[in-house]
């Protein structure tokens, strides 16, 4: 087994609307990522992806706030540490994100050059322009982005463009863990294939340890990283390695999840074939019992009486549901 | 300079000089469209005590010629585009033979001396309040913007006339009237410049009141609307300062309020000019009421034609200006 790069126990975390009320968008997660591997985090919009991959970072600010749990980045234990240390020494060091919308994650007004030397200067004061310019230049390269792009402002770039620049810069400072929210989901087909193709890369060569893909096409992760996570209503209930919960899904919804949308490979992506029916639920008060219990085909009379556990069935698989592994091939197989 | 910015200069320059035009024409027209016969007035004021009537007729015959106003009026309208361009904007109906050019060289002074910092001064200290409104929120937000709302929805002459009431007539620390001391000569000398600062306050303050509410309206909005961008959380999330994403916050919420100048400057000299009025203070709107009572179509109309030509001219340098400065602009220009 390699290195422990990002290990996460029981993480929690909430919203507080303006109006007070509480929403858990993540609830009770844990999670490793093993050094040169990546983790795939598949779910439906709502059901607190983004949430996760921000709480991830250890830097918390309204309306998001920590609750419990613990985040440890290659050894390092990072909640509980100063928010200001956080900011200096993990923010884009230890960790860094890609957040979904790249298009607008620039800040229009400010030529690239100048984004960069703000996010190198907050770490490092002391870094020279020369240095940074230099830098800059160089990882830029390696993304395809040519120098120039540097002393242009964000709104004279093309969504392409800036995709690649958000990403140049995520990594700039070489981040151990780089979490991509849905990198590509605003980009057609090939340029998805582009930019996780560009995000593999930077691994292999090392500017990133590990990696966590967020996406909302169960899919499309297949062939990109090593394990997948599921997840529905803040919670996972399913993990495993990619092959295993593509092609052999145990949690209903992982089931819908493969069935809701075509592989990408065989072409045509414009029908659904079978979307899950209804939508996920409002997590301001998540229903006890399997919070997918009123969706699921499959569902039993307790499953929304009592709280499921997440059933560990060895080599890292685990899912959430009722069913043994047994039951549950045998409903696939009997449509 | 770029391609498309000096398209963009150009479309404006273009639009300058047509609104121009129409001014000039409407400047022209409008004056002359009053009832009365002004000649008429003159003709009784200066031949008064006159019984003989065939004699008044003469002075009339003889005033109608001189001011050229038995002539078809678009043969007056030539005339007047001849003389205009020669700096000759005739002689004044109701100041007779005073020429109109003379009166208004010393009334500009006063009122571009009165207004330009005036506004200046509003729009500066309207922007931070509404800025420091949207960050701090809270108490400050909740007494400034009621008080904001309140004020920028006040007529102007009602502020000057308040401010009258309660500095000049009741606490009499300032005077009721006047650019200086109605005994003095405009010199340089020490009494004379703190006898105009002691009269400059009241017009001043009134002026900068009634923009800073409307600017801190515009400015809190869009300061707001700044802090919850995307790149704000991304820049956050890279370790960057909040004191540096402060000012990136302001700067963006800033520059379309230069716009709001532009757009507000007409309004903003309007209100200018009421005040000027109220505290019968010697700038272009009391020459310009001095105009409208005497009913001496050439001093409106030059009065008229020079405060038009001042906002129009203040307008294009602002929105040059903020061409040059807002790389959104520049970038919408170039496509
Ligand atoms: N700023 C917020 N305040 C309150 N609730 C929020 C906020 N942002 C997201 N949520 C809620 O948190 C849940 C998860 O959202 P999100 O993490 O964006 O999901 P995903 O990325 O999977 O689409 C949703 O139910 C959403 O309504
Ligand atoms: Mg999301």
């Amino acid at each position: 087994m390699g290195k422990i790069m990002l290990e996460v126990n029981e993480l929690t975390t909430k919203y507080i609307t303006r109006f007070g009320e509480n929403v858990y968008a993540v609830d009770h997660v844990s999670l490793k990522v093993e050094e040169g591997k990546s983790l795939g985090i598949a779910g439906e919009s709502g059901c607190g992806k983004s949430t996760l991959a921000l709480s991830l970072m250890g830097y918390y600010f309204a309306p998001l706030h920590y609750t419990s749990g613990e985040i440890i980045i290659d050894g390092q234990k990072i909640t509980g540490m100063d928010p200001d240390d956080i900011r200096r020494k993990i923010l884009g060091k230890e960790i860094a994100y890609i957040p979904q919308a790249a298009m607008n994650a620039l800040n229009p007004t400010l030529k690239i050059i100048h984004f960069i030397e703000d996010v190198i200067h907050a770490h490092d004061p002391k870094a020279t322009k020369k240095e940074i310019y230099e830098l800059a230049r160089e990882r830029f390269a390696i993304l395809g982005l040519p120098e120039e792009v540097l002393q242009k402002y964000p709104v004279e770039l093309s969504g392409g463009m800036k995709q690649r620049t958000v990403i140049a810069t995520s990594v700039i400072l070489s981040p151990k863990v780089l979490i991509a929210d849905e990198p590509s989901s605003a980009l057609d087909v090939t340029s998805q294939k582009m930019v996780i193709k560009m995000l593999k890369d930077l691994m292999e060569k090392g500017f990133v340890k590990a990696m966590i893909f967020i996406t909302h096409e169960l899919p499309l992760l297949y062939n990109v990283t090593d394990d997948i996570m599921v997840m529905y209503a803040g919670q996972i209930v399913e993990k495993g390695t990619a092959r295993e919960v593509v092609f052999d899904p145990l949690h209903p919804y992982s089931k819908g999840l493969m069935g809701a949308i075509i592989v990408p490979e065989s072409g045509v992506r414009n029908v659904k074939l079978t979307a899950i029916p209804g939508t996920p639920p409002n997590l301001k008060n998540p229903p006890s019992g399997c919070r997918f219990a009123d969706r699921c085909k499959y569902v039993q009379p307790e499953c929304k009486v009592r709280s499921i556990d997440f059933r560990d069935v060895g080599n890292g698989r685990a899912y959430r549901c009722i069913f043994s592994e047994e039951q549950l091939r045998k409903a696939y197989q009997n449509g | 300079m770029s391609k498309g910015y000096f398209r963009y200069f150009l479309n404006k320059l273009v639009w300058l000089f047509i609104t121009a035009v129409f001014a000039f024409v409407l400047n022209f027209i409008l004056p002359r469209l009053m009832p009365g016969d002004p000649v008429a007035a003159i003709t009784a004021r200066i031949a008064q005590g006159m019984s003989n009537s065939t004699g008044m007729k003469e002075v009339y015959e003889q005033y109608a010629t001189l001011f050229g106003t038995n002539r078809p009026l678009l043969e007056q309208f030539f005339l007047y585009v001849r003389n205009v361009l020669q700096g000759n904007f005739g002689s004044s109906f109701s100041q007779y033979p005073r020429p109109v050019a003379d009166i208004l060289k010393s009334s500009i002074l006063w009122t571009i001396g009165l207004q330009f910092p005036a506004i200046i001064v509003g729009w500066l200290i309207g922007n931070t309040l509404g800025a420091l409104a949207a960050y701090l929120k809270k108490g400050f937000d909740k007494v400034l913007m009621p008080i904001s709302i309140f004020i920028s929805n006040f007529p102007a002459f009602g502020m000057a006339i308040i401010l009258m009431v309660i500095f000049a007539v009741d606490l009499k620390w300032f005077p009721t009237s006047g650019g200086y001391g109605f005994d003095m000569i405009p010199n340089f000398s020490w009494d004379f410049i703190v006898s105009v600062i002691h009269h400059y306050q009241l017009p001043f303050w009134s002026i900068v009141l009634i923009a800073i509410g409307g600017q801190a309206i515009g400015m809190r909005s869009m300061s707001i609307y700044e802090l919850n961008a995307d790149y704000v959380k991304y820049s956050r999330f890279l370790g960057i300062k909040d004191s540096t994403i402060v000012r990136y916050v302001f700067r963006n919420a800033m520059l379309p309020q230069i716009t709001g100048l532009a757009l507000s400057i007409g309004t903003m000299v309007g209100g200018a000019l009421v005040a000027e009025i109220v505290f019968s203070y010697p700038g272009l709107g009391y020459t310009l009421l001095n105009g409208v009572m005497g009913q001496d179509y050439p001093l409106i109309s030059a009065v008229t034609l020079i405060i038009t030509i001042m906002v129009l001219l203040a307008n294009f340098l602002i929105e040059i200006a903020y061409g040059l400065i807002d790389p959104r602009i520049k970038a919408a220009q170039s496509e």
